[in-house]
């Protein structure tokens, strides 16, 4: 029993003083009563939530769109180049904003909604892929074979077998879709044009540029009322299926009868929309004005960074151990809320309630107003760490953690309790049980989720840009400061560094 | 999976070596830290003299855009960061004095910002160059100039504060009702520059861009190896130039004042003055600093540049933004 209680503390510990503290000083320190008022009459105010709102829900369905038949013909089939195509389409997740606005404005030559929805799609399709498909492929086929061989239309087999057995993934993709949406930055900020506010740009805005921190502490309020309510409507319900009995492996697309090319196409379409971007940033990496140079290449990869201080090795060298950091404590944090709330719901249904909701804060609160709260809170010896490096990987942890959890949690549950039951039956310790039975489940889903907290650090530039850093340079950082200067060796530098990161992210993610 | 975790603790235990290692190094006696932002990329081992006349250790912590760090340092007055601020620009500087962020700054460099021109565009149209504001909205000038959003972007700001200086309170309005249906605006310097500018990587369609009067050397310094220029492919539009000062300054609450003003005064001095350029693009302030070859033919600073007081823009921002983008909304 103490063993549990301090598994499901330490996650629950965790977020408690990297981001309840700082966010409820940050509230502490600057919340006001009457700007709050203001806010909330404030027509144009009220024009920027609705704004983020409606551009959210759009961006989740055209998501869904391109991710829900993706992820099917990805966990179902297995054809030479899936597991590029699983690569390519959960990438762009972890790109820095800089580089996906930059490849969408490039081919769409026009700010706006649309560019606002294409890039979204391209950042989120990750999100779908990597929640769902584990779910996925815990459904044994043979259940959608034999309902089909009684006679069951494709249609009937996915709304009575294949729907109740992804449903909850489903739900929770859609409320962590829409909460990055409704909370995007990057994005917005560049490819929405000028003219296209949201709450979260507004936050940044209104603390940064204005300086009036309490108008942005109000719309961090507002902003968390609102996504605090789509993970309350979105709480999976507590009857679960698990109607699995052995990991399947996706069918050699070979072997499938007939509608290969509905496979091919449910794949292909989203990787083309998602690729463009990534393909363009891979031209300006070599075209300048028409000319190809591949001098920015040999640059690059000979160590040096145009204009910068840092040499490329250092800089890549940074990402990497603050990824690996990330993703050990990440998945280890999350593979023990995980196992809490995956197995005694039924003794603790409270506990585990508080538990998800706890986690879940990081999606919550706004990255803005984390930084500022992190920046007042530890200031003091013996907690002056808003200067130290660690806190960098840490707050990375910080904001992969539910997501890692979101990816777990579900294949946690589809461990029939069964098995556990018969190997303490037949002897094995609980260490030995965890250990052959669970992990050994779990290695599809631990992989995902070490991959993406380590892709969630390579790209993250919002919370931990308002950390001051020495000698730490990462490569989202110096692809920013590449893109952000003059010349043409300069930017094509910061191309070049940006193909690097999303060919290194390819790595991450396909493999795992 | 065995190899990946093999992988992250080898990388984790060479984190742990190396960061141990260095906080060894770091055991020296007297040390003051630099705060910047982080596109402070000074000239590498600048501060070496500095530690060989002194003995004290310069360490350069970044933290943020400079707007994010003037922030973060107007919130943290009094318990700093660091003990030397470099960064607060004119057009911040009266934020940072009502919070009596610095006990002492002095102006360190100034850039101007300035409309940057397509050379070969303008070379090859019918349409001569713009060579003063008024230009811009002349009809022939619809659809070739892109800014960038005032309130996001620091040459943005310095644009609007450029056309409120030359048009005077109360008029500027009016020349940006013309402007609305001519100019396009970018979110920040980067889409401006990189993606809609003609003139330079982006291949865009706008011919004219807000940008730097450093710009023009940049182009030229940082050009592609293989396709060297003997000089830029963009000029710069004089008269429209905004003058921008940074400033550095020691931080009330530094632990260490007195080397802090010692290495403000180094970067006063004429071996810091003069490697800026070059490497921060930037104009010293120092008379006697020796402007490098590249910065005397291509950099332009103005002679008369348009200019607004650090208390009048503290007055006025707030009030001149919401009026801009009411304009152009």
């Amino acid at each position: 029993m103490t063993t549990r209680r301090l598994l499901s503390f330490l996650p629950v510990g965790f977020v408690a003083v990297f981001l309840v503290l700082p966010f409820l000083n940050a509230i502490a320190t600057f919340f006001s009563v009457s700007t709050t008022r203001d806010v909330l009459t404030n027509p144009s105010m009220l024009r920027i939530i609705w704004f983020s709102l409606w551009q959210a829900v759009l961006s989740v369905l055209v998501t869904m769109i391109f991710a829900i038949p993706a992820t099917w013909a990805l966990s179902r089939f297995q054809f030479p180049g899936a597991r590029l195509c699983r690569g390519l389409l959960t990438a762009p997740f972890v790109l820095p904003s800089i580089v996906v606005a930059a490849g969408v404005l490039a081919v769409s030559q026009r700010t706006g909604v649309v560019s606002i929805l294409w890039a979204h799609v391209v950042f989120n399709v990750a999100v779908v892929v990597r929640l769902v498909g584990p779910r996925w492929e815990f459904l044994h086929p043979k259940y959608e074979s034999l309902a089909a061989t009684m006679g069951a239309s494709p249609a009937q087999t996915f709304v009575y077998i294949v729907w109740p057995n992804i449903r909850s993934a489903v739900i929770s993709a859609t409320a962590l879709v829409f909460t990055y949406c409704f909370t995007s930055f990057g994005v917005i900020s560049i490819v929405g044009g000028f003219s296209r506010r949201t709450v979260e740009t507004e936050i940044f805005t209104q603390s940064v540029r204005l300086g009036n921190t309490d108008v942005a502490i109000a719309l961090a309020i507002i902003q968390m009322i609102v996504v605090l309510l789509v993970f309350q409507i979105s709480r999976p319900s507590l009857r679960q299926f698990s109607s699995v009995d052995v990991i399947t492996h996706p069918m050699s697309l070979f072997v499938k009868p007939r509608g290969r090319w509905i496979v091919l196409a449910s794949v292909g379409s989203p990787v083309i929309v998602v690729s463009l971007p990534l393909v363009a940033t891979l031209i300006r990496s070599v075209s300048y004005r028409g000319h190809i140079s591949f001098h920015a290449w040999t640059t690059v990869l000979g160590g040096t960074l145009p204009q910068l201080t840092v040499s490329t090795w250092r800089v890549i060298g940074t990402s990497l151990l603050f990824s690996a950091i990330t993703a050990v404590v990440t998945v280890s944090l999350a593979l023990m809320a995980a196992q809490q709330m995956g197995r005694q719901w039924f003794q603790y249904p409270e506990q585990r309630r508080i538990l998800r909701f706890i986690t879940s804060l990081p999606l919550v609160v706004s990255a803005a107003t984390l930084g500022l709260g992190l920046v007042i809170t530890f200031n003091k010896d013996p907690f002056a760490w808003r200067s130290h490096t660690w806190l960098i990987p840490v707050i990375h942890a910080l904001i992969a953690l539910p997501v890692a959890i979101r990816i777990l949690e579900p294949a946690m549950q589809a461990i029939p309790s069964s098995l556990r039951d018969n190997a303490a039956l037949l002897g094995a310790s609980p260490w030995h049980t965890w250990l052959r039975i669970e992990i050994a489940l779990l290695r599809p889903a631990l992989l995902r989720s070490v991959g993406i907290a380590a892709a969630i650090s390579l790209g993250e530039f919002g919370v931990t840009s308002f950390l001051t850093r020495s000698n730490s340079t990462t490569m989202t950082m110096a692809i920013t400061q590449l893109l952000g200067r003059p010349g043409a060796l300069t930017q094509q530098s910061g191309y070049v560094l940006a193909s690097l990161l999303i060919v290194l992210t390819l790595g991450v993610t396909s493999r795992a | 999976m065995k190899r990946l975790f093999v992988f992250i603790f080898a990388v984790t235990s060479l984190a742990a070596c190396t960061s141990t290692s260095s906080e060894n190094i770091q055991q020296k006696p007297e040390s003051v830290t630099l705060l910047a932002y982080d596109a402070f990329t000074p000239e590498p081992g600048i501060f070496d003299d500095f530690t060989k006349d002194t003995g004290i250790d310069v360490k350069v912590v970044t933290g943020g855009d400079s707007g994010v760090l003037i922030s973060k340092a107007i919130l943290t007055a009094g318990n700093p960061e660091g003990d030397v601020l470099w960064g607060v620009d004119n057009t911040m500087l009266s934020r940072a004095e009502q919070a009596s962020l610095l006990m002492s700054y002095e102006p360190v460099n100034t850039g101007d910002i300035c409309i940057n021109a397509d050379k070969e565009w303008f070379a090859s149209s019918d349409v001569p160059m713009p060579t003063r504001l008024e230009d811009l909205v002349l009809p022939q000038y619809r659809g070739l100039l892109v800014t960038q959003d005032p309130v996001a972007s620091s040459p943005g700001l310095g644009f609007l504060l450029g056309t409120i200086a030359h048009f005077g309170e109360g008029k500027w309005q009016k020349f940006w009702e013309a402007l609305k249906g001519y100019v396009h605006i970018a979110p920040d310097w980067t889409t401006a520059y990189t993606v809609d500018f003609s003139g330079s990587s982006g291949n865009g369609k706008y011919p004219l861009v807000v940008s730097y009067g450093s710009s023009p050397p940049a182009e030229v310094l940082y050009a592609d190896p293989s396709n060297p220029l003997t000089e830029p492919t963009t000029s710069v539009i004089e008269s429209t130039c905004f003058r921008q000062t940074e400033y550095a300054g020691v931080l009330r609450g530094s632990t260490n004042s007195v080397a802090a003003e010692a290495l403000v005064t180094y970067l006063l001095g004429k071996r810091f003055q003069e490697s800026m350029p070059l490497s921060l693009f930037v104009f010293p302030v120092n008379p006697d600093a020796v402007l490098p070859d590249l910065f005397v033919k291509f950099a332009v600073r103005a002679k008369n540049p348009l200019t607004v007081s650090p208390q009048d823009i503290e007055l006025n921002r707030e009030q001149w933004l919401n009026e801009w983008r009411a304009l152009l909304l």
